[in-house]
């Protein structure tokens, strides 16, 4: 029996409309409309809108995620705290909607001197290719978007953008204070991509792919990665804290000191976009480091894969939130040259491990 | 030996004090506060409130048949919020009350430390929202508010008779000031009797009689036990003639 997957099943819905189509059309009689029904239950306009209803449900589902992740982060921030979090609606789990609606109804301010154009595309850029991260990665063998042999490599290129973007929003905005940030936050930035990338590199040895599913398939059938490559799981997480901008490396940010960052004068929906974006890409790091070191959807099968994949996305995030409660934001100095001169050197140090491991034998 | 430095370059982030310590103090406490039967600490302010203290200054309130008046509140207001308006009161008949811009009021409570007779005193209200700026300004009426002990701030009043020692000599700060009149200057126009929201004014006979009129003349003599110190015969005063002095 072949596996049902969500494209498979959305297929017979995209059928099952174009026939509906066709049926309609048949009942108006006019003969010379016919081919168009005929046109509705071929492979291209099916396969067409198939795609169109998986992206839909898909994001839908990430964006849910995305939004629970700010929910669950306030909720146990506010635990550590000993006080409640939010409080709107059941558990406050609509208060993010709330505050959606509220920054909605903010004004939109443009400061006078900045560049219009790049002030207001370089926030599309960011939240686009937020989203686009979304879509790179799976959920299971059957709950995904699109599955091309090198989505590692597309999602770390995808990511990348985020330095380009932020420059560009920090430049166009006229202001210091943002020209600032965004400096910080493009070298801090570039300065993690290179053990991120390193370390990816050493799981590609292991693993032999750039696709998530094979590399998934591989720590079911051996163990999962984080066991054997600690050093470079423990230094995946620290750089994607640090790619995702989450305190203690929240630099571009920094708002004792740099009143917002590069975002200072974003407002309303703008700015709203931005922090969705930025816990967007916490959860893209978090479900990154579920497929690439705790097995992904791997786990008993009582449960759902899909739901192993997101308890096991919670918790790590979970571990970013403590991590953000209990510490304090680091300087420009101690970021460079902790990602200098202790997470790239331990990057390769993985890197060896891995290869090494490859070369006897081992796995 | 290794030598120290208070340069914070030279620090180095320890992975004890830095990141373990605080995680597991973190843990610790999310793991204490999620337990069943645990409370937060949170304040669910609209439905509950935080316990006031007794010394709580509010917006300023007033107990109306107490006040006299005098305008020592309106002088004394640091933001000039207080304005004396005329009411008009079942038992009192027209007179004239303060009238509190709570919007522009601090809290302060100096209003209620000046007023002589504590009419005016401190409530605990603290929710003052309203829609305009105009519901901010509390007339006489709305600025009622019922008294109960510890409202009116008091301080210890000292009466001269009372002190001892050189204190009572040089007149202390403690003393309250008293009304000094320049008799030369003084016309006999019998208004500060006539503003004096105490009674302590009385125009007397001097002995002296008016050459040109032929009439006796009077001048005022200030009551030191009825005077609350309020200035308001030196305001009205046309010739400048009164000054506030302190008791001596
Ligand atoms: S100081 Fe007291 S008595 Fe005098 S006017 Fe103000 S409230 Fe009335
Ligand atoms: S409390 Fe202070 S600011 Fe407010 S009315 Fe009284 S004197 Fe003025
Ligand atoms: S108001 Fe002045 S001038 Fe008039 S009676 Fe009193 S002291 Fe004399």
């Amino acid at each position: 029996m072949v596996e049902t997957t969500l494209f498979s099943l959305l297929h017979g819905l995209a059928l099952w409309i174009g026939e509906v189509a066709q049926w309609l059309i048949k009942v108006t009689g006019i003969k010379e409309i016919q081919f168009i029904g005929d046109w509705a239950v071929t492979g291209g306009p099916v396969n067409f809108l198939t795609i169109l209803l998986v992206c839909a449900i898909f994001m839908v589902a990430a964006l849910l995620v995305g939004i629970t992740c700010i929910w669950q982060e306030r909720k146990v921030l506010g635990r550590i705290m000993d006080r409640r979090g939010t409080q709107v609606g059941m558990l406050g789990l609509f208060q993010n909607f709330a505050d959606a609606i509220k920054t909605l109804l903010k004004e939109l301010i443009i400061p006078r001197d900045a560049d219009k154009k790049l002030f207001m595309w370089s926030v599309t850029g960011l939240i686009g290719s937020s989203v686009l991260l979304l879509g790179l990665v799976p959920w299971s063998t059957r709950f995904f978007v699109a599955n091309p042999e090198l989505t590692l490599l597309i999602g770390l290129a995808v990511f990348s953008l985020a330095p380009f973007f932020i420059m560009i929003g920090g430049w166009a905005s006229n202001n210091k204070y943002s020209m600032i940030g965004a400096m910080r936050g493009a070298a801090q930035l570039i300065a993690y991509e290179i053990p991120i990338l390193m370390v990816v590199l050493s799981i590609i040895i292991m693993t032999g792919s750039l696709n998530f599913n094979v590399i998934v398939a591989f720590q079911q059938t051996h163990m999962w990665l984080m066991f054997p490559l600690f050093i470079g799981f423990i230094t995946f997480f620290v750089c994607g804290i640090a790619e995702s901008e989450r305190v203690p490396f929240d630099l571009p940010e920094a708002e004792a000191e740099l009143v917002e960052g590069w975002q200072t004068e974003y407002g309303s929906i703008q700015w709203g976009l931005i922090m969705m974006a930025d816990y967007l890409r916490a959860y893209v790091v978090s479900a990154l480091i579920t497929v690439l070191f705790l097995g992904g959807w791997d786990g008993p099968t009582f449960l759902w894969p899909e739901v192993w994949y997101l308890i096991k996305v919670f918790f790590v995030f979970f571990i970013m939130i403590w991590v953000r409660s209990a510490t304090v934001r680091i300087r420009t100095d101690q970021l460079l040259k902790i990602g200098w001169k202790r997470l790239l050197p331990l990057s390769v140090v993985n890197l060896g491990i891995a290869v090494v491991m490859k070369a006897m034998g081992w796995f | 030996m290794v030598e120290s430095s208070n340069n914070p370059r030279d620090k180095k982030l320890r992975a004890t004090g830095y990141m373990l310590k605080p995680l597991w103090v973190t843990l610790r406490t999310m793991v204490r506060v999620s337990l069943p039967g645990h409370r937060p600490r949170t304040i669910m302010y609209p439905w509950e409130k935080s316990i006031i203290p007794d010394c709580f200054r509010g917006r300023p309130g007033i107990i109306l048949d107490k006040c006299i008046a005098c305008q020592k509140c309106v002088k004394v207001c640091p933001t000039t919020c207080i304005k004396m308006v005329q009411i008009e009161h079942e038992t009192l008949g027209k007179v004239k009350r303060p009238e509190v811009n709570v919007g522009r009021c601090m809290m302060c409570g100096n209003c209620a430390e000046v007023c002589p007779t504590n009419a005016m005193i401190v409530t605990p209200e603290f929710e003052l929202a309203s829609y305009t700026r105009d519901d901010l300004i509390y007339d006489p009426i709305k600025l009622q508010h019922p008294w109960k002990a510890g409202y009116e701030i008091n301080y210890e009043e000292q009466l001269p008779s009372n002190m001892k020692g050189p204190a009572a000599k040089k007149g202390s700060m403690e003393l309250k000031d008293t009304v000094c009149l320049e008799a030369k200057k003084c016309i006999s126009c019998s208004r500060c009797e006539k503003t004096c929201p105490t009674g302590a004014v009385k125009m007397t006979d001097t002995g002296e009689v008016n050459e040109k009129t032929k009439k006796p003349i009077k001048r005022p003599v200030f009551d030191d036990t009825k005077c609350v110190s309020c200035e308001m015969c030196v305001d009205v005063c046309p010739k400048d003639c009164l000054t506030m002095k302190e008791a001596q």
